[in-house]
């Protein structure tokens, strides 16, 4: 799961029918993430119905697919959370580059409050 | 998923069998630039064309689900974009 700031919404009305009416948000990740091909951008649904603005948490893979009921969305990100709040200590995080898309160590600025 | 936008199309004259018959577009992320700026050639299932904005999902399962197991291509367009609305 990565952790990233809704910057916007997309709207689509041809798209896989399985995707039904689901919201699809525009999210920036955070940067102990960025992702593949330099887009800085990721899209992904959102069953939680969060908004411009909103800290979400964000994952990726099977359980997005899973994520609007069945196993068969063909999706691979979706909003799981909306953030209330992050605390984090930086010197407890591992070194930039230990996990796949962990390519940058996280900004001190990234103790953020979420909306609510 | 990535948005982008469709900058053109791609035939092959000798190609894989898995990809005969598909029809493949070249998307330009949006985004990205610099050396990270490339080009991803995305499996069409939905009729998109040059010009359009698209959201394209990667993963074998997500290929599997739309335009079958047999394609050697992970990337694939699943939705047509009509407008975005960006904060600033």
């Amino acid at each position: 799961m990565i952790l990233g700031r809704v910057v916007g919404q997309v709207w689509a009305t041809r798209r896989d029918p399985r995707l039904s009416r689901a919201k699809l948000l525009v999210i920036r990740p955070h940067g102990i993430y960025e992702p593949p091909l330099g887009t800085r951008h990721l899209v992904a649904i959102d069953d939680v119905d969060a908004g411009i603005g909103d800290e979400v948490v964000v994952c990726l893979g099977l359980p997005a697919r899973t994520s609007l009921g069945s196993n068969d969305t063909p999706v691979d990100a979706a909003v799981l959370g909306v953030v209330d709040r992050v605390e984090l200590d930086e010197g407890q995080l591992s070194p930039a580059g230990a996990a796949p898309g962990i390519r940058r160590p996280l900004a001190a600025a990234v103790v953020t409050e979420g909306r609510r | 998923m990535l948005l982008g936008r469709v900058v053109g199309r791609l035939w092959a004259a000798r190609q894989a069998d898995s990809l005969s018959g598909r029809k493949l577009l070249l998307v330009r992320p949006e985004g990205a630039s610099g050396e990270t700026a490339r080009l991803v050639v995305a499996v069409d299932g939905l009729n998109a064309g040059p010009g359009d904005r698209v959201i394209v999902a990667h993963g074998s399962r997500v290929r599997d689900l739309t335009v079958g197991p047999d394609v050697a291509d992970k990337d694939i367009v699943i939705g047509i974009v009509d407008g975005t609305e960006l904060a600033r």
